[in-house]
């Protein structure tokens, strides 16, 4: 019989032992989605500290009353500034809007609302238009030009953004900085052992799953064996059910990373974290539907084998 | 067919076989006879390969197995079928498909499973039961299927252990008048059987007698007593 006829019979012969199938089936899923949690986890903080690691984003005020044409043609200067990544602008009319906009959810969800009757649009500071004391801010990121080190020349850039013509105040956090840093040099060193752990982990519940229910088919084997089956008559329809358990039980698990990626995207992506989770990328999907998979086939093997 | 000298074998700590030496020639049927806990059937596993001797030479339908490997152990089952009392078929299966299985693992065409398993099938009166799982069958059904699945791949020689243990004396007859039927053929026939009945249907066969692992000489007056038919070929008695 060949080898193809051998896998076909493997998958054929699944229907015969429904309840062991399913039941691996399910721990085969539930172990991949645990594994692919922690690979959506790494994965998201990865992305988000990539996002913000290389950059430097300072908050600048100019002083209140500032002639607003000057700040403008200050804004169109630093967004053709060398190594500029973002520019948000406000002037104070928009900066009102703005926190006008920003206490609309909180005064509609009920606990400021009533008397000022304004529930639906947030609170009215239109009266303050005439003498607006908000200033003309700007949010403006920056890419650290790799060859230099992030600290002294954030210094700089603070030093040269605090010297522009009508600035009040700028701020920036440089910790943020040193924590993305290290929380990259963090994964770069632990990633590696701990996917090397999860995967042993994985490799090791799969296996002893996929053992547990070749005792169900003990008795075939056995048989098999008495009228005088070569070994790979005997393992290939083995290995073939495993298999298919690890290539379904690693799809199923995906599906529900899917779904689990899109409760926590509507969970998080909120004031005030506003994290967009991200499902796996296809080359680690994949990586995980092949990881189980050969777990699976090599555990049956080694299974078929005892 | 069966040569074996001396053989002694260790299961647990206890001596399971103490100086066994059997000899059993092509066509013969042979009863190994005694109480339980003889070393019947473990006499058997030494024969179909599934327990190895720690001293002694066992040689079975050619094959050496004292040097038995494990990648050699199917060469000895193709030549060796072996019949348990539990009838060790797949309840899942059909009883086609259970008396197939020994064909397909010896890479037979289906052409030839097909004709040669409806052969056997016909002979043992199984037609009406061809396709129905083997796990609505009765015993006496079951067991006919394990012979079948032995008798369909003519094998050169076949281990009975108890095969009427679970069956009704009409049925035992049947039964062993079918491993006559084959033995006639010139397959060589060795049953373990504790049960004296058995051994009057075919008063012919020889009788080996085991007691405590040892071959002694069976009870005087029993059918196919070897005191009182032929003697063991080369045997120790």
């Amino acid at each position: 019989m060949s080898t193809t006829k051998l896998f076909l019979r493997g998958v054929a012969d699944m229907r015969r032992f429904p309840l062991p199938q399913l039941c691996t089936l399910l721990t085969v899923c539930m172990v991949a989605l645990l594994a692919g949690t922690g690979l959506l986890i790494l994965h998201n903080v990865q992305t988000e500290v990539l996002r913000t690691q290389a950059q430097a984003r300072f908050q600048i005020y100019w002083k209140v009353g500032a002639d607003l044409t000057a700040v403008e043609a200050q804004w169109a200067d630093l967004k053709r500034a060398p190594g500029i990544a973002e520019v948000s602008t406000f002037t104070p009319r928009a900066a009102l809007s703005e926190l006008m906009r920003g206490l609309a959810p909180r005064t509609s969800g009920g606990a400021l609302t009533g008397a000022e009757g304004n529930a639906s649009s947030g609170e009215d500071f239109s009266w303050l238009e005439g003498d607006n004391p908000l200033p003309a801010t700007a949010l403006v990121s920056f890419n650290i030009p790799p060859d230099e080190q992030p600290e002294p020349w954030m210094g700089r850039m603070y030093a040269r953004l605090k010297g522009l013509d009508g600035v009040e105040q700028v701020t920036y956090n440089p910790t943020q900085l040193t924590l993305a840093t290290g929380w990259i040099a963090l994964v770069q060193k632990a990633a590696w052992p701990a996917l090397g752990f999860f995967a042993l982990v994985v490799g090791l519940v799969v296996g002893n799953t996929l053992k547990l229910m070749m005792l169900a088919r003990k008795d075939e084997v056995e048989i098999l064996s008495l009228v005088g089956a070569r070994p790979w008559f005997i393992r290939a329809p083995l290995f073939a059910n495993g298999v298919v358990q690890g290539l379904c039980g690693s799809l199923l698990s995906l599906v529900c990373l899917k779904f689990l990626q899109s409760w926590l995207r509507s969970v998080l992506d909120v004031p005030p974290l506003f994290l967009k989770v991200e499902f796996l990328p296809l080359w680690q999907s994949l990586a995980l539907v092949l990881a189980t998979t050969c777990v699976a086939g090599l555990a049956s093997l080694i299974a078929a084998r005892k | 067919m069966v040569h074996l000298e001396h053989v002694n074998l260790t299961l647990g700590g206890a001596q399971a076989l103490k100086d066994v030496t059997l000899h059993v020639e092509r066509g013969e049927f042979v009863f190994l006879t005694g109480p339980s806990g003889a070393g019947k059937t473990t006499l058997l596993r030494v024969l179909y390969g599934d327990l190895k001797p720690k001293s002694g030479a066992a040689d079975v339908a050619g094959v050496d197995l004292m040097r038995l490997r494990g990648v050699q152990l199917p060469e000895l089952r193709r030549k060796v079928a072996v019949v348990f009392q539990d009838f060790k078929v797949l309840p899942e299966r059909t009883v086609f498909e259970n008396i197939a299985i020994a064909l397909e693992v010896r890479g037979v065409s289906s052409v030839s499973i097909d004709r040669r398993v409806r052969a056997v099938i016909r002979a043992l009166d199984l037609e009406e039961r061809s396709y129905a799982p083997c796990r609505e069958l009765s015993g006496g059904e079951q067991q006919r299927v394990a012979i079948a699945r032995s008798m369909v791949v003519n094998p050169e020689l076949i281990l009975a252990d108890e095969p009427t243990g679970n069956l009704d004396s009409d049925l035992s007859r049947h039964l062993i008048e079918l491993f006559k039927q084959f033995n006639t053929y010139g397959t060589t026939i060795i049953m373990a059987t504790h049960n004296r009945e058995v051994l009057s249907w075919a008063p012919e066969a020889r009788q080996v007698h085991l007691v405590r692992g040892e071959i002694k000489p069976p009870p005087p007056g029993s059918p196919g007593s070897v005191l009182d038919t032929k003697p063991i070929i080369g045997g120790s008695l």
